[in-house]
């Protein structure tokens, strides 16, 4: 290992001095540690791809993908396509996750506790759970086989709503707005109940309380709900690959992954940095539109309880929205996926229904011998390996998502720093799991000085787990730690309280649902993830995504959606444990 | 301002170890000395390789079907002493995760049961990541072109299939070209060869086979094949009329077997996915059968490879595992092979008969991809289907 030398400077001695004098500082230890920590987690991968791309042999990648006859197909239009669909799912899940979590929080609609668990739902179920549920509705005879049932019902489906981006953008909608869901519930709930009274003390009516007051304070948790959807939405493979590629709609995700899978890797890391720069030019955009600086604390300290929101005579139609879309989006694609577990036949209703893929012994006619899940013992095995490593990294990557946060909004540090910082924890979305996967092997697959060789150990998985999911992490810390009023913060300073004494018992109590918020979409990300574990999982411990690909990569397709609905389970179990936890952790924000 | 200083120093040693550490994901391997250098214990016999493989204790095959689930089984009862672990990995992840063992060097398989071929020969062996074993007791039994450059087992297969039960006098079909007429517009259905490497290898093999596609030109039409702007032979030609007559691209075989096979349909479409599927029929309710008989052929067969991992931890177990997969000597490999023994797919040695219920592989006419030369072309046939 050959290390560079280090910078050289003129004045070594002065920057040596200064460099201490900063270290004295816990605000730069914070910044300067974070940031190595995201160094070795995020640059040191993505530019492992860049290199990649670089060596010899693999340059023409470069030309291929931006000046050739292919570029049209496989570039241009994809890139295209790709926003479209970011931009569509980033809209809907906005307005539908913001929608819902106003319903949620802020009003008092019978059943609206359901509903919020409901809403959490549809992103811990596989996005090809939805696509299938689309298809079993809306499916027409252009692929051939079985169609929809409208089609069944005499009903004919043109091309447009059966395959192609509107299906995709709805799908993938209904899968992400979960998220805009969380973070903008999580923030709602803390909003100060004060200050609604106080607007409605001065007959402002409902509709523009919620407008001018709730809205602007939940814009940080709605832009940054926005932006993961945006990236979730541009980086999907299933969903624009089942219900695309018949109209050969295809995204930058669906090439990739296809250059990947046939072989041409470099050209595949080609895309996937077009994809992180077309991404990290949006998302710079965005806050420079929404005025990033512009954040409203509403956690100060002192707080009122809050009163629900009555809607009067609209209180029947909202509710009649509310219910059809988790009915929609969670009731019917949780339905498809249980039953498609229960077919004698692959996702063919009428076929029968048995428990044989669920319990039933070893029988060679079915599924060539597989056993039911829950009869095998690799199942138990994988549950607990799974719920461990997601509890592990969402721990990991809340505490660092926390602190990252932090540095980013709190520790006054210059632009650049707080942008790239800002950036750099954004980024690991875009990469494709398989490549980070495969960037980690070779970054510490090898032992690097006294650190021995990683490969094939737990944690190398939780390692990388925190790196996938460092953008839930720090998005979510954001969001909670922007409503945190700096008079809270600045009275512990008066009282003496050091930096990491501020955050441990200030800010992270204080942000406590923001977090908690945080750590289960880490933990929904983990369980259900496929692309990142499939290289790094080893092979002495199977995780439970990993059995879901083999059995349907065997076309073991009922096996596969029961061990789908193993890990929705787990999930939605997260989800509530979670809410135990944060109605625990903040006592003053229960409003029943 | 000191802040920032401060930080970019600190920035810069980390990111100086991790360029060092972090080579990127292109095969680093020394120039081709893997394949030439045998193995020590490539001459070992048959007991020799039993009693260092029970000293070994376990070893650990990455395979691309879940059957290895059974042969793991059927190992364990041959070789009490000895464990087989066996992982079900698709043969991309295979590559892309024995090349990252490779050069992390930790290899932790010992044998790779693996399709693909094309990546697999010219990667991976010409790499010096995979080496070949040829079990002396079997060299005799399986062709030259099947224990070069890597052992093979069985053959699998894509072929044009049609539903049956539609079509109940054979395949509606008689000669490829007809599927670039308006009868087929939009009822031919297959992988997306974009996104699947096996149904990129049917592809190239088409247009490495563009003498018989021509021939089969003037067969159906009785006109010479014109050739369009860019488009440099017929292979090339019959893929982009297939593709400018509606050819329907799916992400997923499943996909092509439920709208080809699925029972009831009045005007079911055709299309590519492997004939072993017909195994499944009566389970999923299809009436999923081979094109026989479509000229100049209904599609393409190619190897299941066996290969060692270098540097493995377990090479004598790992060969004997390359030859327990081989099948005992009888016709139909015994319980070692027994389940690769469907109809459909075909042993590669010559003393073992064919598995009932499907036709001979000289019937089925299916071309034979050759790794190497459709690697050469494969690349280029990708960048053509782009431009479509």
């Amino acid at each position: 290992m050959k290390r560079a030398p280090a910078p050289r400077r003129t004045t070594v001695g002065s920057t040596v001095a200064r460099a201490r004098t900063a270290l004295g500082q816990p605000t730069a230890v914070l910044g300067a540690g974070t940031l190595l920590v995201l160094a070795v987690l995020v640059v040191a991968p993505l530019l492992g791809l860049v290199n990649t791309t670089l060596t010899a042999g693999n340059r023409e990648a470069w030309t291929d993908v931006f000046a050739s006859p292919m570029s049209e197909n496989l570039l241009w239009r994809p890139m295209g396509n790709s926003v479209l669909m970011g931009v569509a799912t980033a809209a809907g899940s906005t307005v539908i996750g913001g929608f819902l979590a106003w319903v949620v929080v802020m009003t008092r609609l019978p059943g609206r506790g359901i509903l919020g668990l409901l809403a959490t739902i549809p992103f811990a179920l596989p996005s090809f759970a939805l696509a299938l549920a689309w298809e079993s509705v809306f499916r027409n005879d252009l692929i051939g086989g079985s169609t929809g049932i409208l089609m069944n019902l005499g009903i004919p489906v043109p091309d447009w709503l059966a395959w192609g981006p509107v299906p995709i953008a709805a799908t993938l909608t209904a899968h992400y707005f979960s998220l805009s869901f969380m973070l903008v519930a999580a923030a709602l709930a803390s909003v100060n109940g004060d200050l609604m009274e106080a607007a409605e003390l001065t007959g402002a009516p409902t509709m523009r309380v919620a407008r001018d007051i709730a809205l602007p304070v939940v814009a940080p948790a709605m832009v940054s709900g926005a932006l993961l959807a945006f990236a979730e939405g541009v980086s999907n493979f299933v969903t624009p690959a089942l219900l695309g590629l018949p109209v050969r709609f295809h995204t930058l995700s669906t090439r990739l992954y296809g250059a990947i899978s046939t072989g041409d890797v470099s050209r595949g890391y080609v895309l996937s940095i077009v994809l992180i720069l077309v991404a990290a030019m949006i998302m710079y955009a965005s806050t420079r539109i929404t005025g990033g600086r512009r954040s409203f604390a509403t956690i100060t300290g002192k707080g009122g309880r809050r009163r629900g929101v009555d809607l009067g005579p609209w209180a029947r139609p909202v509710a009649a929205v509310a219910w059809l879309l988790v009915t929609c989006t969670t009731v019917v694609p949780g339905l498809v996926l249980v039953f498609s577990s229960l077919t004698l036949r692959t996702n063919d209703f009428s076929s029968g229904l048995t428990l044989h893929y669920w319990i039933g012994g070893s029988d060679p006619a079915l599924a060539q011998g597989q056993r039911g899940i829950l009869n095998n013992p690799q199942i138990l095995q994988a549950t607990w390996n799974t719920v461990l490593l997601g509890v592990c990294v969402a721990i990991c990557a809340g505490v660092l998502g926390l602190l990252v946060s932090y540095v980013i909004t709190r520790s006054g540090g210059p632009r650049w720093l707080t942008g790239t910082m800002g950036v750099l924890s954004f980024v690991p979305f875009l990469i494709p799991g398989i490549a980070l996967g495969a960037a980690f092997i070779a970054q510490f697959g090898a032992p690097i000085g006294p650190i021995p060789s990683l490969y094939g150990t737990f944690a190398i998985l939780v390692l990388a787990g925190i790196a996938a999911t460092i953008p839930f992490a720090v998005r979510s810390g954001t969001s909670a730690l922007g409503q945190v009023s700096k008079d809270v913060e600045e009275s512990a300073v008066m009282a003496g309280a050091g930096l990491f004494r501020r955050i441990g018992s200030v800010i992270a109590p204080l942000t406590a649902r923001g977090l908690f918020t945080g750590g289960v979409l880490v933990f929904v990300q983990m369980v259900r993830d496929l692309s990142l574990v499939v290289l790094l999982a080893t092979p002495a411990m199977p995780v439970l995504a990993v059995l879901t690909y083999q059995y349907s990569s065997e076309n073991f397709t009922q096996s596969a959606n029961a061990v789908t609905v193993v890990i929705a389970v787990i999930s939605v179990a997260a989800t509530i444990i979670a809410r135990r936890f944060e109605g625990a952790a903040q006592p003053w924000n229960s409003n029943s | 301002m000191r802040f920032s200083r401060m930080l970019s120093a600190s920035v810069a040693l980390p990111l100086a170890v991790s360029l060092a550490a972090c080579g990127g994901g292109a095969p680093q391997t020394p120039a081709a000395d893997g394949g030439a250098d045998p193995h020590e214990l490539d001459d070992a016999t048959h007991e020799e390789l039993v009693e260092l493989a029970t000293e070994e204790g376990e070893v650990t095959v990455y395979s691309f079907t879940s059957r290895i689930a059974s042969v793991e089984e059927a190992f364990e009862a041959e070789y009490p002493g000895i464990d087989l672990i066996g992982h079900d990995i698709s043969s991309s992840e295979q590559i892309t995760r024995l090349r990252s063992e490779s050069q992390a060097g930790t290899p932790s398989a010992d044998v790779a049961y693996i399709s693909d071929a094309p990546v697999v020969i010219t990667e991976l062996v010409a790499g010096g990541i995979l080496q070949n074993y040829v079990p002396p007791r079997v060299a005799e039994t399986v062709p030259e072109e099947y224990r070069q450059p890597l052992l093979a087992n069985r053959l699998s297969t894509k072929v044009l299939m049609y539903n049956e039960e539609a079509h109940p006098d054979g395949s509606p079909v008689g000669n490829l070209w007809q599927l670039t007429e308006e009868e087929w517009n939009g009822r031919v259905v297959m992988v997306d060869p974009a996104v699947r490497g096996d149904y990129l290898d049917l592809v190239a093999e088409i247009v490495r086979q563009s003498e018989a596609m021509a021939q089969a030109h003037l067969d159906h039409f009785g006109t010479e094949v014109v050739l369009d702007d860019g488009v440099e032979n017929a292979g090339q030609q019959f893929v982009k009329d297939l593709y400018g007559n509606g050819l329907v691209l799916v992400d997923d075989t499943d996909n092509v077997n439920a709208a080809v096979g699925a029972a009831g349909q009045d005007d079911p479409p055709v299309g590519f996915t492997s004939y072993s599927d017909r195994r499944d029929n009566e389970e999923e309710g299809w009436a999923l059968q081979a094109s026989l008989g479509t000229a100049p052929s209904p599609g393409i067969t190619f190897p299941a490879y066996i290969g060692m991992v270098r540097d493995s931890d377990s090479p004598a177990a790992a060969r004997l595992v390359a030859d327990f997969l081989m099948g005992d000597d009888s016709e139909t490999g015994g319980p070692a092979f027994d389940p690769f023994y469907v109809p459909g797919d075909y042993p590669v040695r010559t003393d073992m008969a064919a598995p009932g219920g499907a036709v001979s592989l000289d019937e089925l006419g299916a071309w034979d991809i050759s790794p190497e030369e459709t690697a050469q072309i494969r690349d280029d046939v990708a960048d053509f289907l782009l431009t479509l």
